[in-house]
């Protein structure tokens, strides 16, 4: 079949618009079994299928992506196997990065195009009807969003899986709200795919507000539970305030563009609006900001609320409390990058401003800080987890910071495939345990989950950035890229790439290693999770290690080979270079830095071997680091602070206005029902029935109307 | 407004309120020497602004004669006779229209009127009537409100007539005379001009007769609950 | 001559208007509505006889008269049919007996 412009393709492209709508599909299959009360525990079964045609759609897009960006000739073997091939273990399908590298131009995002489903809103006529800024529904297709739903819809699908296993209790009975569990999966696949398919900004927002939707129904899917309940609100609060940035970005890109674009274009269109980037850029709003510098300021708040970046990430702690398998998927791989996908799409605007870019930098750095430091003194795994992820996340946003996105990308790609593998690794230790997650509580486990252990092992030493796995990779080209920006921004990630390897293998020591100790919770005979849990484990375990290839080049000559394998020029980038994000400029060099942080990496590990490894029952920590401990155990009373500095005021505004509202507003509602009201009070006394009395009501009423009239109608005298 | 006039209505409210029934007997003779006064104020007033001949004398002796009857009607404590006061001033009525040269209406009222209409009063009068006067009979009800509220309205009404002292209007005293209303000229302009009104009247009258009969012929329970008295009230 | 038979028409009025309010005997309460008709046959008869300045000389003031005797027999029917139903419910004419017309 054949695409916009006469590449050959696996699957037409109206088909792959349809890629969103499977999930959507079987969330609606899995609602209509709610509604009809049937509770078989093969609800499941219509969202497994849609995730899996939306993956299989992806991966099939992926690859004409691919083909139609490098200009390769199709493969011998099958397509999709090939394709998949190249999702998981990297280098299988890589063309000639050396050949292509240079002769895409920036810029070339032009590669991309849209696919317009229909025109929805009509933004204000012109002339004519064909000259109408429309706001279509429309997708757009360029590298970013083949690589994003690749990955999205891939381990989507294994976490649905999983989550058959998981939601069920010790004799394999569906917990309640199953068949609602899935429904909501499909619901955030299918937002999932919309958010980053969209090809404008209104479609990116409405599937920005949809996951943060699910976010929010899956937080509190045990609802019954008031932490739950809590958190869900939370996440929803915080979101909403950098959602609020967030439109206002989109008001303002509107408002600044619609007197530029020509007839008939969409002022909100990705297209359109990277097209006049360079106007955006050089426009002065106010006194030395460029309307880029607004523009980049306020969509970044929709991406430091959706991201869970300083100062915005003290929701994602406590989303801790949804089902793991929403920890693992929602919370740490997916909808958690959205904000470093949105402002890699947006990397034109971006690019433009070196403020906002610096601004991105620098919260990068403290967040990475922050929340691995408050990482090492936590005892809940799942919140080791949620601090590590926050803090990867700030390393996403270091990349970008770094003006490389591409790196940025390649880093939410691998992190997707470990830390989906280390969440559900804890949601395996977590079913087997009977619910307790607190480190503190059990200890060498593994003897009795072995394959939870192992698969384990592999997405620790991944985020731990261990030489040769995928994080190692993504990582290292961030931190890299921070030393070519700036010295410090470079060695403070390098001093967090120690502390998460040392936290994550604390983590790992207290639960695998030392003596079998089980908490009671657990039952008398824990055993490892069924074939269902484990076998995504194990998938996932493979994209953990060779996830990162997939941005490794093996091209070049013999000689230079070595070298090239360290620099970030794989098919990854390659093909990322087709998209929004254009040709980053990487620095060169850099092969230092690969032994420097491999040996960190090392070096980390090394140090919580010898403290935890062990497992001892008294945190050697807590008596070395003291009140230090206490800080980053207590999260640095960041939110106590925030409770004092803005929950409380804002509660007492709210008082206020309440108080206003009730007795202001209210009561001029009440004295407008109440004079009537006490008006009719006073006078059913005279509504006694009595007949007389009426009468006598209307010869006195009559008596007043014509004193009234003569009153008025003769002059006095 | 004549100074006499405003006596009139000062004392007919204050006699009237007295004469009233309430159970004061002493009162009651108190009330009817008010009203004497306050006629012979308003009699006063007529003989000064009028010079008229017999017709005045008529006409004066008429309305007093009308004038007594209605304030029996509305203070005899026996309903029976306050029935046959109605009939007296609907006979002082009839005078006034004929001096008013209404012959026709006249013959009408008397027919209508006392023929009919009070007829059937006495009869109802009869039915309802208990032999012993009824505690409603002999207490007014608010008579000092009722008194002050119709001669409040009666010196409104009335002080339209007057401009100061003297009659509003010029013709009030030397009026020019309208047609007569014979059978004649009547009956001609009922028959020609009011022709569909006179045949909806008849209609309205049948209608009236027999939803009377509908009424009356209602088979009640004596001493009924609330909710029949509801449903005849609906 | 006028004067005098407005004023009387007036008065007329006005005690069938008292009548009605302070008479509690509903009978006696119909015979007070016949009274207050007897003021404006009155009135509007006298009008008929002197008419104003620029109004013509017509008879219509005494068909509408007549009329006013047909209506008030027909009201005087039917008020009294309900008189006599009302009577046969309560044994007594007491109109305060009569509330049903109150908020409760």
């Amino acid at each position: 079949m054949l695409l916009a412009d006469g590449h050959t393709t696996l699957l037409s492209e109206s088909l792959y618009a349809t890629l969103p709508f499977w999930p959507l599909l079987g969330a609606i299959v899995a609602g209509l079994l709610i509604a009809l009360r049937v509770k078989s525990g093969r609800g499941h079964w219509p969202v497994v299928l849609g995730v899996l045609a939306s993956a299989g759609l992806s991966v099939a897009l992926f690859f004409d992506l691919g083909t139609r960006f490098g200009g390769a000739e199709a493969p011998t073997e099958s397509p999709i196997v090939a394709a998949a091939e190249a999702a998981e273990h990297g280098g299988g399908h890589a063309v000639e990065p050396a050949a292509e590298y240079g002769a895409v131009a920036d810029g070339s995002h032009a590669d991309g195009f849209t696919h317009t489903l229909y025109n929805w809103i009509s933004l204000g006529a012109e002339e004519s009807v064909e000259q109408d800024h429309w706001l279509a529904v429309n997708f757009y297709f360029d590298g970013l969003a083949g690589i994003m739903l690749l990955f999205v819809t891939l381990v989507s699908t294994v976490i649905v899986i999983y989550a058959i296993g998981y939601m069920r209790d010790h004799h394999g009975e569906p917990e309640p709200g199953y068949e609602r569990f899935f429904a909501f999966l499909g619901l955030f696949v299918f937002s999932m795919a919309t958010l980053v398919m969209a090809g404008n900004f209104v479609l990116l927002y409405l599937g920005w507000e949809l996951v943060g939707l699910c976010s929010y129904l899956l937080i509190g899917f045990y609802f019954r539970r008031p932490s739950a309940a809590a958190a869900a609100k939370k996440a929803f609060i915080v979101n909403r305030i950098g959602d609020f940035g967030f439109a206002l970005g989109i008001f303002s890109l509107y408002w600044f563009l619609r007197g530029h674009v020509q007839p008939g274009e969409n002022p909100l269109d990705y297209e359109v609006v990277f097209r006049y980037a360079g106007h955006l850029a050089s426009t002065e709003f106010a006194a030395g900001w460029s309307q880029a510098t607004v523009v980049s300021l306020l969509l970044l708040c929709g991406a430091l609320g959706k991201s869970a970046q300083f100062p915005l990430y003290v929701w994602l702690p406590d989303a801790m409390e949804g089902p793991t398998p929403v920890s693992a998927l929602i919370h740490a791989a997916t909808m958690v990058t959205a904000g470093v996908y949105m402002v890699a799409r947006c990397t034109p605007i971006f690019a433009a401003s070196e403020f906002a870019l610096n601004v991105i930098l620098t919260l990068g750095v403290i967040g990475a800080m922050l929340t691995a430091t408050m990482a090492m003194a936590q005892y809940d795994m799942k919140r080791i987890l949620a601090y590590s992820t926050i803090s990867q996340l700030a390393y996403m946003f270091v990349g970008l910071g770094c003006a490389v996105p591409d790196s940025a990308v390649f880093h939410v790609f691998t992190h997707a495939w470990f830390k989906a593998l280390l969440f559900l690794g804890a949601g395996s230790v977590m079913h087997a345990m009977g619910g307790v997650i607190d480190v503190r509580r059990f200890s060498g486990l593994r003897h009795i989950l072995p394959q939870t252990y192992r698969t384990m092992l592999i997405g620790c030493l991944a985020l731990a950035g261990v030489p040769l796995l995928a994080g190692f990779w993504s990582k290292d080209e961030i931190v890299h890229a921070a030393f070519e920006r700036n010295m410090l921004a470079g060695v403070l990630m390098l001093i967090t790439a120690g502390l998460t390897a040392y936290y994550t293998f604390r983590m790992f020591f207290l639960c695998f290693h030392g003596k079998l100790r089980l908490p009671d919770e657990a039952g008398e005979h824990p055993h490892e999770s069924p074939a269902v849990m484990t076998m995504p484990l194990w998938i996932l375990a493979i994209g953990a290690v060779f996830a990162g290839y997939l941005g490794v080049s093996f091209a070049g000559a013999p000689s230079e080979r070595f070298l090239m394998l360290f620099s970030p020029h794989g098919y990854f980038h390659e093909y990322l270079h087709h998209s929004t994000i254009g040709h980053a400029h990487h620095g060169a060099g850099g092969l230092w830095l690969m032994y420097v942080s491999g040996g960190v990496a090392l070096l980390g590990i090394l140090v919580a071997w010898l403290r935890y490894g062990s497992a001892p029952e008294v945190d050697p920590d807590q008596k070395l680091l003291g009140p230090l401990f206490t800080l980053w155990n207590r999260k640095y009373w960041v939110d106590e602070l925030y409770d004092v500095a803005i929950v409380r005021p804002l509660r007492g505004c709210g008082r206020v206005f309440y108080a206003m509202d009730n007795y202001g507003v209210d009561g001029i509602i009440w004295l407008v029902a109440g004079v009537p009201r006490a008006a009719g009070y006073l006078l059913h006394f005279v509504q006694r029935g009595a007949l007389q009395t009426y009468a006598l009501g209307m010869a006195l009423g009559l008596a007043v109307l014509l004193l009234l009239w003569r009153w008025l109608a003769t002059p006095l005298g | 407004m004549p100074a006499l006039l405003v006596t009139f209505l000062v004392l007919g409210a204050l006699g009237l309120f007295l004469a009233l029934p309430g159970g004061r007997r002493c009162s009651n003779l108190l009330g009817w020497l008010l009203l004497a006064a306050g006629g012979a104020c308003v009699v006063a007033l007529l003989v000064w602004l009028i010079s008229g001949g017999a017709e005045l004398g008529w006409s004066i002796g008429l309305g007093l004669v009308g004038l007594y009857a209605a304030l029996r009607v509305i203070t005899h404590q026996k309903p029976v006779y306050s029935a046959l006061y109605f009939v007296l001033l609907i006979v002082a009525v009839t005078g006034l229209l004929v001096l008013m040269e209404a012959h026709f209406l006249a013959v009408a009222l008397v027919m209508v009127y006392a023929g009919a209409i009070l007829v059937t009063y006495v009869f109802v009068i009869m039915l309802a009537q208990r032999p012993d006067p009824a505690v409603y009979d002999i207490r007014a009800r608010e008579p000092l409100w009722g008194a002050f509220t119709g001669f409040l309205l009666l010196a409104l009404v009335s002080g339209r007539l007057f401009t100061g002292g003297e009659p509003a209007a010029a013709e009030a005293l030397e009026p020019a005379l309208g047609p007569s209303g014979t059978v004649e000229a009547v009956g001609t302009l009922l028959l020609t001009q009011y022709i569909v009104a006179i045949q909806l009247v008849g209609v309205l009258l049948l209608a009236a007769m027999v939803g009377a009969i509908a009424i009356a012929r209602r088979q009640v329970r004596p001493e009924a609950d609330q909710s029949d008295i509801a449903e005849v009230a609906r | 001559m006028m004067i005098a038979y407005l004023l009387l028409g007036a008065t007329l009025f006005a005690l069938g208007v008292i009548g009605f309010i302070t008479r509690r005997n509903l009978i006696v309460m119909f015979l007070c509505t016949e009274m207050m008709f007897q003021g404006i046959i009155v009135t509007l008869v006298t009008f008929t006889r002197f008419p104003l300045a620029g109004n013509p000389a017509t008879l219509d003031g005494q068909v509408f008269a007549l009329f006013l005797v047909a209506v008030a027999a027909a009201e005087a029917a039917l008020g009294l049919a309900l008189v006599v139903l009302l009577y046969r419910y309560h044994h007594t004419l007491d109109a305060n007996s009569w509330r049903l017309l109150k908020d409760e």
